[in-house]
């Protein structure tokens, strides 16, 4: 396919960077590829990123590898039961040789933030950062700090010990653009990890492939990149299934569509594509639509169940 | 800004050309060589001007040469009215336009009104062998206006796509045969046609005069065409009474015989049916005059159609188009018992300062034999033991022509004979008329009928004797009788052997079968075979209204079926890549290894690769396909190689070949 897929792009210094920074990630967390494209194309379409997994699979790796290789700031909030709202956004202090209060950016004032456990904090400090998320700037004391960009949060979750947590309302889980999970990794990846060095000095060597500013520019490719007819059919087809489907409380709503065509878009700019695939919307569809589908209370499947069941049913345009 | 349009390419110019040429050329050989001639040199030169880019000539130039070719046009046609005039102008019209083919609106036109050229020629001839014409004409505009649309649509520069596009205009037509075939089934007939075809000529007008002098029958017998063809009910009667009745000839001025205007016979008048009846259908080419050819004596009378007094069968109208008709004949009554004076009178009239030997002649034998019957047999002897010579080859005859014919030059063929016999006749006071018609026939024992050729024309005598009243003398069998045993063809032997070769007759006979079956079943297609079928089919008595309703019921069955095909796959079936990749995935897909309909094209293929030798290939293709379908892009160059790669993969399991 040397010519025909993905060609003008290649040329491109961007996409190289992009191929790049997606292959220092690679290098460094072991066999993930999928999960880290994933990452990728949620960050470049503007979302944000909830992995549920074990304590241990590499979610913070994966977290400061991707910021690192995008060269962005980066921040990690480990959420506890007593958080207030405060510890994330920041607070506004009095400073009496001023006279007036001066703004104290929170851990969120990053480019990557990586949200860990998330379902530890109350909701109301939930909320926060999911307002915040949602509204890409902060308000507090009645005055409004904008975010730094890009804004990428990785929040994780631990799907086995609930005790003592407030798991994520199914109504703000959409404020996700994916969820994922990471896994263990095979017998001989895990083997090389254990022989290689700590992947955390391999994290401190190193050195940013692109910039914030390049990266806001690579979102910008991804939104307008082209996406054929029959890939917009095929879209359209899988939400509508998700409408239709009987264990669905609710099927997709028409923002979770074009969430869905704008990370099919991304997908294929991190598969360094020159347009969009019907494989790029396969791919990115049960992390986005897992989480979205509630299945009826009676139901033994899983939202994600359900979204690799309609992807079986619906025929490729 | 006209001339300055931009050139257009060779491709829909010589589709457009060659459909225009070809509607046109039944039309350019019955037209004025000259005429003819510059239509084509027209078209000659726009193909040599799209090929070399020349500019097109200006607009004083083109309006000159039309004017010019309309008014050539008019003069040889004695104006512009007339079916032949008219579309020789429509084709002049057609060939100036060739001179300003500058755009896609004008190249359109042309292939369009060539389409409207082929039908045309129905007007003059309905023959089996214009279908070939039909089809070539109608697919050639057909190509011309595929050709124009993708030149049109931007992508004409494909090399190949001539064929292609020859393809696709021959499946369009496939495709309407359907459509054709119910509106050809259904569409309501008329009785009578919609619009009468003029009474002008044909373009070759044969068939029988309705007048003889001798030496005018000389053309038909080199015109092989047939004239009728007579399907029997039971056998056909022998050789020897296989005699057409056509004009009667009674009055004979010297040097023609004509017809006397006698009244006709009401059908109650007619002879009664009889034990030895010929019942036979008749398949009456067309030929402009109005004679029905029937044995003797008709019992029945075809629709539209009157007998006179002398059992002569006339229709109303000319015979235009192909006619059918159904008789019964009986061969045995007697004709006229009695004359009466005035017939007598008539049948025995000469003009008196002609023929003085046959006279004098025709006296003398009088003086001898009291019996009419005598004197007949004496003359037909002597017919017989004189030498006379049955020909073709004949010198024409002056002012005494019976006297020459008789006493001098002695060779001639059946109307020679007839009218010197029927002039020896009445000098001997016996009442005679001449009956032209024709004699014979070719049976097609395959096809089961008896086919007339022009060639069979022939002429005889009747004569009128007390107790048998008009009985039947043919003085030609008296001098060979081979041409009334043996038909025409034997006589004309070795007068044309190039085109008498036995396989080539053989062919004709052949061709003849299958024009027989096409004037059956396609021609003699009309409102009363419509009912019959539609009787066959448990429908009786459909209305015209009905008849309509059910056409428009049978089209909409095909639309229904047409639209349903087209929905349930709205590309496959047009657009080459599409179906490329669908045959590719049946090819595949028939190893066990068909892609399931959720499966993407490109992990379709890289889950099959390695089960395939060329596996990379198969991967390498679904990548153009991609690029081609998700990635919108419309190269021509980038699709044909889709489809020649997609076309040449053959899936072979991985292991059935050795490297």
């Amino acid at each position: 396919m040397s010519d025909s897929t993905a060609s003008a792009r290649a040329s491109e210094p961007l996409a190289e960077d992009l191929a790049r920074a997606r292959e220092r990630v690679n290098g460094i967390i072991i066999d993930k590829r999928e999960v880290i494209d994933l990452a990728f194309s949620a960050l470049l379409a503007g979302g944000h990123l909830l992995i549920e997994d074990l304590p241990g699979v590499g979610k913070t790796t994966l977290a400061q590898a991707l910021s690192l290789s995008i060269g962005g700031s980066w921040q990690r909030i480990q959420f506890t039961s007593d958080m207030l709202p405060a510890d994330i956004l920041g607070v506004s202090v009095f400073r009496r040789q001023d006279e007036r209060f001066e703004f104290h950016p929170g851990p969120i004032f990053a480019n990557v933030v990586l949200a860990d456990e998330i379902n530890r904090a109350t909701p109301r400090t939930q909320s926060a950062l999911l307002e915040a998320m949602a509204e890409g700037q902060v308000t507090v004391d009645g005055r409004t700090h904008r975010l730094p960009q890009p804004f990428f949060v990785i929040a994780t979750q631990n799907p086995l010990d609930l005790t003592g947590t407030y798991p994520l309302p199914d109504s703000q889980l959409d404020r996700f653009l994916l969820r994922t999970r990471i896994g263990y990794p095979s017998q001989e990846e895990e083997r090389r990890l254990l022989i290689e060095p700590d992947r955390r000095d391999l994290l401190a060597d190193m050195d940013p492939v692109l910039d914030p500013e390049r990266v806001i520019e690579l979102i910008g490719t991804a939104t307008a990149l082209h996406l054929s007819e029959p890939v917009l059919d095929y879209i359209q087809a899988l939400v509508a299934a998700t409408r239709g489907h009987p264990a669905v409380r609710a099927g997709l709503s028409p923002r979770a569509a074009l969430a869905l065509t704008q990370t099919a878009r991304a997908h294929a700019l991190v598969m360094q594509q020159d347009f969009c695939l019907p494989d790029n919307v396969r791919t990115v569809f049960p992390a986005l639509a897992g989480h979205r589908l509630q299945p009826v209370t009676e139901s033994a499947q899983s939202g994600a169940d359900i979204a690799n069941e309609i992807l079986e049913a619906t025929p490729v345009p | 800004m006209k001339r300055n349009a931009p050139h257009l390419p060779t491709s829909p110019v010589a589709w457009t050309i060659a459909a225009f040429v070809l509607s046109a050329s039944p039309h350019l050989l019955a037209m004025p060589p000259v005429l003819s001639g510059l239509v084509l040199v027209a078209a000659g030169w726009r193909l040599l001007a799209a090929q070399r880019r020349w500019r097109l000539p200006p607009g004083w130039i083109r309006i000159l040469l039309s004017l010019s070719a309309i008014v050539l046009l008019a003069i040889s046609y004695g104006g512009l009215w007339g079916r032949r005039a008219a579309t020789g102008l429509l084709c002049l019209m057609l060939g100036a336009k060739m001179l300003e083919l500058f755009r896609v609106r004008d190249l359109r036109m042309v292939a369009s009104v060539s389409l409207f050229l082929v039908t045309t020629q129905f007007l003059f001839n309905e023959r089996l062998l214009y279908i070939g014409y039909l089809m070539a004409g109608v697919l050639a505009s057909v190509c011309a206006l595929l050709a124009i649309q993708r030149f049109e649509q931007g992508n004409q520069r494909a090399p190949g796509s001539e064929r292609r596009i020859l393809r696709e205009g021959a499946m369009m037509l496939l495709a309407a045969l359907p459509v054709a075939a119910v509106l050809f089934l259904t569409f309501p007939r008329l009785a009578q046609p919609l619009w009468g075809l003029p009474d002008e000529v044909m373009d070759a007008r044969t068939g029988l005069s309705d007048t003889m002098s001798p030496g005018s029958i000389a053309e038909l017998y080199a015109d092989d065409s047939p004239a009728f063809r007579a399907e029997f009910e039971g056998g056909p009667p022998p050789p020897g009474d296989r005699y057409w009745r056509g004009p009667v000839l009674w009055n004979f001025d010297g040097d023609t015989w004509e017809r006397a205007f006698l009244p006709s016979r009401t059908p109650t008048d007619l002879v009664p049916p009889g034990s030895n009846d010929y019942i036979y259908n008749v398949q009456l080419e067309p030929h402009e005059r109005r004679w029905l050819f029937a044995l003797d004596y008709p019992v029945t009378l075809p629709e539209n159609a009157r007998i006179s007094l002398d059992y002569q069968l006339t229709a109303r109208k000319p015979i235009t188009a192909l006619t059918q008709y159904r008789m019964r004949s009986n061969p045995d009554p007697i004709d006229m018992p009695q004359l009466p004076e005035t017939l007598r009178q008539l049948a025995t009239r000469l003009p008196a300062d002609r023929n003085p030997r046959t006279r004098e002649m025709a006296e003398s034998l009088r003086s001898r034999f009291g019996d009419d019957r005598e004197l007949i047999a004496h003359v037909l002897d002597w017919f017989r033991q004189e030498p006379f010579y049955y020909s073709l080859e004949t010198s024409p005859l002056g002012r005494h022509n019976a006297d020459e014919f008789l006493f001098d030059v002695r060779t001639g063929f059946c109307e020679y004979y007839a009218s010197a016999f029927a002039v020896i006749m009445r000098f001997a006071d016996i009442p005679t008329r001449v009956v032209t018609g024709y004699q014979g026939g070719y049976w097609q024992s395959g096809g089961e009928y008896l086919l007339v050729r022009n060639s069979d024309a022939h002429a005889w005598v009747e004569v009128w004797l007390e107790g048998s009243g008009w009985t039947r003398v043919d003085p030609t069998a008296a001098v060979s009788p081979q041409r009334i045993q043996r038909g025409a063809s034997s006589i004309a032997e070795g007068r044309e052997s190039l085109f008498d070769m036995a396989w080539l007759r053989d062919l004709r006979n052949r061709y003849d079968r299958l024009q027989y079956l096409w004037n059956a079943w396609i021609l003699g297609f009309d409102a009363e075979r419509q009912q019959r079928m539609m009787r066959f089919l448990g429908l009786p008595d459909i209305s015209r209204t009905g008849m309509a309703l059910i056409m428009a019921a049978s089209l909409g069955v095909i639309v229904l079926v047409v639209a349903w095909a087209w929905l349930r796959d709205p590309r496959g079936s047009r657009d080459p890549v599409r179906r490329a990749w669908l045959r590719l995935l049946r090819r595949v897909g028939r190893r066990g290894l068909a892609k399931r309909p959720s499966e993407t094209p490109l992990a379709w293929a890289r889950r099959v690769a390695p089960a395939l030798a060329g596996g990379d290939r198969l991967v390498e293709i679904t990548g153009l396909y991609n690029d081609i379908r998700y990635g919108d892009r419309r190269e021509e160059s980038l699709r044909r190689r889709f489809t020649q790669a997609a076309g040449a993969f053959r899936p072979e399991p991985l292991g059935s070949r050795r490297f």
